[in-house]
């Protein structure tokens, strides 16, 4: 391939309405026994400023697991002229069976100007026909969303963690969910992050011998790193969406209470740490402790027993908090995500 | 394929987090756990399942075996091998979190009082790790010692369970050498273990391919009006390996080709390619369909077998180019040998949807190149218009092994001002579309059997109707007079002349692999 993966370089500039042709001559110049795959359109969007250059580079790693045509676009929507630049580029890796290239396209865009107009129209251009249509928006959203390309899009992947308003921008979210009339699923980055632990503390309560403790949880520890309160608050949601608890009013921003249908209380206690978005999770009922912590490296133990009690804990992985791990975890899913909207839906407003 | 006939309540916290069947915690119970499988396949397998977090933290595994061996030994050998073995690489922090639960019970297998023993290590390791009264018996013993385990299991209890736990027993291949053989088997393992506690291992239905036969046939609708005998001209399964016998001459010189591969593997594979719609996705829905298809299989009369299954065996030749020696040149095989190290196959479904389609199979050792391979050989379109002087077929292809895929042969207009028409091949790859490489299959089927998933293992009746049809091949073969003939092919050739001329009758050719 001319333009070949390990350099992050954004590939060769090419005028829009010749992309087509160039993707075509950049598989003809082949010298190597390279194959092109795709399993889905997967765009970028971002209106950081060298946001181009930094998502090639994930691409080119997410690529490696997630065969796709990559559309990478940075808008600049202040700039006072209306311009846009496009360059084209494969990832290629050898395939894990053989000694096979396998190569993944990309489409970049710097859009400049009025780019809420153009954004859909360059996207639709240049779809591989028939694959899915996923879109990681980078960016918070903000009105007019686009409801032309919301139509289109199967998944909608984001980050809410660093959301401020998130009350907001979930609004807008389902917004854009009913003008795709419900087709678009929505994947929050910040769920998938809790993914490993919610795996680990789940598989406590997988003998139905242990199903009683569910009932008799009365209080949950979760230490999350600074900035991350809002996917400690996420988790908190998906343990009440799941074992039916209500939120009560509370008096402090880390301390949550909910109710259970037995009229019993529990107390969700969210502690800062430094460390991993979430270093431990304790889920403890008045006779036994199910303890989730993040040990070294990528490794979580996991561990139940009385209080003092000596324990036998066993390692599972802990998952990554790096923008490729997270997209390639997403990507592996499918279906939809209804029990994250459940957990959205009772801690709403405590985010 | 996860539908779980012991399921109980779900766990509510895992709604969304597993699209398959949780396994329960448990303790693996491996008889022969010094022998090849279980260092090459079994403790690969679940330290390749821990490594992912597909394991339940509560599985401690139990190897039983005759030679003496402290815990710390046993570890240490399946750590060596495990990283010599394991698809990912072995982590030490894994490792040595996951060899905590590994055991190992010295006795040998007719020993009554190893198994009471064996009982009472169950319970403390039940009480101290939490795996809840649950136990899977694996037996990667041979066979003539099945009988004395399963019976000693029993004299200690070890087959009973209290409520709310289960105990099963997976059982490796071969399952019996003939019919009469497999009953009594099934008989023995019946008197301990019910059907539904018992797992019948073929590794070649935990393979990724093997299990998108189904989701190809009956979740693309482009396929199920075109598959049946007004459309389909023939099916054609492979199984080819360049490998010859290698250390297996003991357990091959009284099996053969036939026994080893064909009875299951290839009976397997057919199943899946020619059941009906199964009515959900159940174990025993799934079954159900596979068993009709080998009980509509044609038997043949005795000459009727000579006209349709040709064995052979392979002399010296080359493969790759390197020279390598015949069969009965290997170690420990007989000079005289008539063992089939290569069956070629021509049969018939007699059902409403397969009537008058050939199926041709064909297995064997020193052949050109590894590859297991179903084809389904679309009928001509009528010859008008373009089609007149067409010879190749349409061809959809299932590649089970290796580099896992499916394609489509079809015709296409060359480029140019004439209307020459040539085959071009639509190809799907596993490993080039999917960067995640596939479980290996033996990790997938201790899941399952974890799970109480059943679908990916073999039922009594299908291993017993699989043996009616083999029997009088085998039959026929091992008889004092006018047993057909026993061809030879040289070692990196595609079988004896006798293969193709199965086909030639026909008018068909074997597709060139």
């Amino acid at each position: 391939m001319p333009a070949t993966a390990e350099t992050y370089s954004l590939g060769l500039p090419i005028e829009i309405s010749k992309i087509d042709q160039g993707l075509k001559k950049l598989w003809q110049e082949s010298e190597s026994t390279a194959t092109r795959a795709s399993l889905v359109n997967l765009a970028v969007y971002s209106e950081a400023a060298d946001s181009l250059s930094k998502n090639t580079q994930l691409m080119a790693k997410i690529t490696e697991s997630h065969a796709c045509r990559a559309i990478v676009i940075e808008a600049d929507c202040k700039a006072s002229e209306n311009r846009v630049e496009a360059w084209i580029s494969a990832h290629c890796h050898v395939s894990s069976v053989g000694s096979k290239q396998v190569c993944s396209e990309q489409i970049s865009f710097l859009l400049k100007g009025a780019c809420t107009t153009l954004l859909p129209s360059i996207v639709f251009s240049h779809l591989d026909s028939d694959l899915p249509f996923y879109v990681w928006w980078q960016e918070e959203l903000r009105e007019p969303v686009h409801p032309q390309l919301w139509a289109w899009v199967d998944r909608l992947i984001y980050d809410s963690q660093p959301w401020e308003d998130f009350r907001e921008q979930m609004r807008l979210l389902e917004s854009a969910e009913q003008e795709a009339n419900q087709r678009i699923v929505l994947c929050d980055l910040n769920w998938t992050r809790l993914d490993s632990f919610r795996f680990a503390l789940a598989q406590f309560f997988d003998h139905p011998a242990s199903h009683h403790n569910l009932a008799k949880i009365n209080h949950v520890r979760i230490d999350f790193a600074p900035d991350f309160r809002s996917t400690a608050v996420l988790f908190a949601g998906w343990l009440a969406a799941q074992l039916n608890w209500q939120s009560e009013k509370t008096e402090a921003a880390n301390r949550l209470r909910f109710g259970n249908s037995s009229g019993g209380k529990i107390d969700v206690e969210l502690r800062e740490r430094t460390g991993e978005p979430i270093g431990e999770v304790a889920v403890e009922t008045p006779q036994v402790e199910f303890l989730v912590t993040h040990a070294s490296g990528d490794l979580l133990e996991v561990s139940r027993g009385k209080p003092g009690e000596k324990r036998m804990p066993q390692l599972m992985p802990a998952g990554k908090n790096d923008p490729v791990s997270l997209m390639s975890e997403e990507l592996m899913r499918g279906g939809p995500h209804h029990v994250y909207l459940h957990a959205v839906d009772r801690v709403r407003d405590l985010l | 394929m996860n539908l779980v006939t012991e399921q109980p309540e779900p766990n509510p916290l895992r709604e969304g987090l597993s699209a398959r069947a949780v396994p329960q915690p448990c303790t693996i119970v491996i008889f022969g756990a010094t022998g090849d499988l279980t260092h090459r396949k079994l403790v690969p397998a679940l330290y390749n399942l821990a490594a992912d977090g597909d394991l339940p933290p509560a599985v401690v595994i139990v190897g039983f075996a005759r030679r003496p061996k402290t815990d710390d030994e046993f570890r240490h050998d399946l750590e060596e091998s495990t990283r010599q073995f394991s698809r990912q690489a072995v982590r030490d922090e894994i490792w040595k979190n996951f060899a905590q639960s590994i055991f190992y019970h010295q006795s040998e297998f007719g020993d009554e009082s190893g198994y009471t023993a064996l009982a009472k290590r169950l319970d403390e390791i039940d009480k101290n790790h939490g795996t809840r009264g649950n136990r899977l018996f694996y037996f990667a013993a041979s066979p003539e010692q099945f009988e004395p385990i399963l019976k000693n299991l029993k004299a200690a209890g070890l087959n009973q369970t209290c409520q709310g736990s289960w105990a099963r027993v997976i059982v490796e291949k071969p399952f019996g050498t003939d019919l009469s053989s497999a009953r009594e088997l099934n008989r023995v393992i019946r008197n301990s273990f019910s059907e539904e506690q018992t797992y019948r291992i073929d590794h070649f239905l935990g393979k990724e391919t093997a299990q998108n036969i189904l989701v190809l046939r009956f979740a693309n609708a482009i396929f199920a009006p075109l598959w049946n005998t007004h459309y389909i001209d023939q099916v054609q399964i492979t199984a080819a390996e360049t490998l010859g016998v290698g250390t297996r001459a003991g357990y091959y010189e009284d099996a053969g080709a036939l026994r080893d591969m064909v009875q299951n593997h290839l009976l397997q594979l057919l199943c899946l390619t020619a059941m009906e719609p199964p009515t959900d996705l159940s174990a025993d829905s799934i079954r159900d369909e596979k068993v009709k298809v080998v009980r509509s299989l044609r038997h043949w009369s005795r000459n009727e077998i000579a006209a349709n299954v040709v064995r052979a065996q392979y002399s010296k030749g080359a493969i790759n180019g390197e020279p390598v020696i015949g069969y009965r040149q290997e170690k420990n095989v007989n000079p005289d040998s008539q063992t089939d190290t290569f069956v070629a196959l021509r049969l018939f479904i007699d059902d409403w949807r397969w009537a008058d389609v050939p199926i041709y199979m064909r297995v064997g050792k020193r052949l050109p190149k590894s590859a297991t391979e179903i084809s389904i050989h679309f009928k001509k379109a009528p010859a008008v218009l373009f089609n007149k002087d067409l010879r190749d077929l349409n061809v959809l292809v299932i590649r089970i092994q290796p580099d896992e895929g499916i394609s489509l042969r079809i015709h296409a207009k060359v480029p140019g001002t004439s209307f020459r028409i040539e085959p071009v091949k639509m190809d799907f790859h596993y490993g080039t579309s999917f960067g995640k490489p596939s479980p290996e299959a033996y990790e997938r089927l201790l899941l399952d059997a974890m799970s109480g998933d059943a679908t990916l293992f073999a039922r009594r009746d299908e291993v017993e109707e699989a043996w009616d049809f083999i029997d009088p091949i085998e039959e026929a073969w091992h008889a004092k007079s006018d047993a057909p003939e026993l061809f030879f092919y040289p070692a990196g050739s595609w079988g004896p002349e006798a293969a193709d001329d199965l086909l030639a009758r026909d008018g068909r050719a074997w597709r060139r692999l």
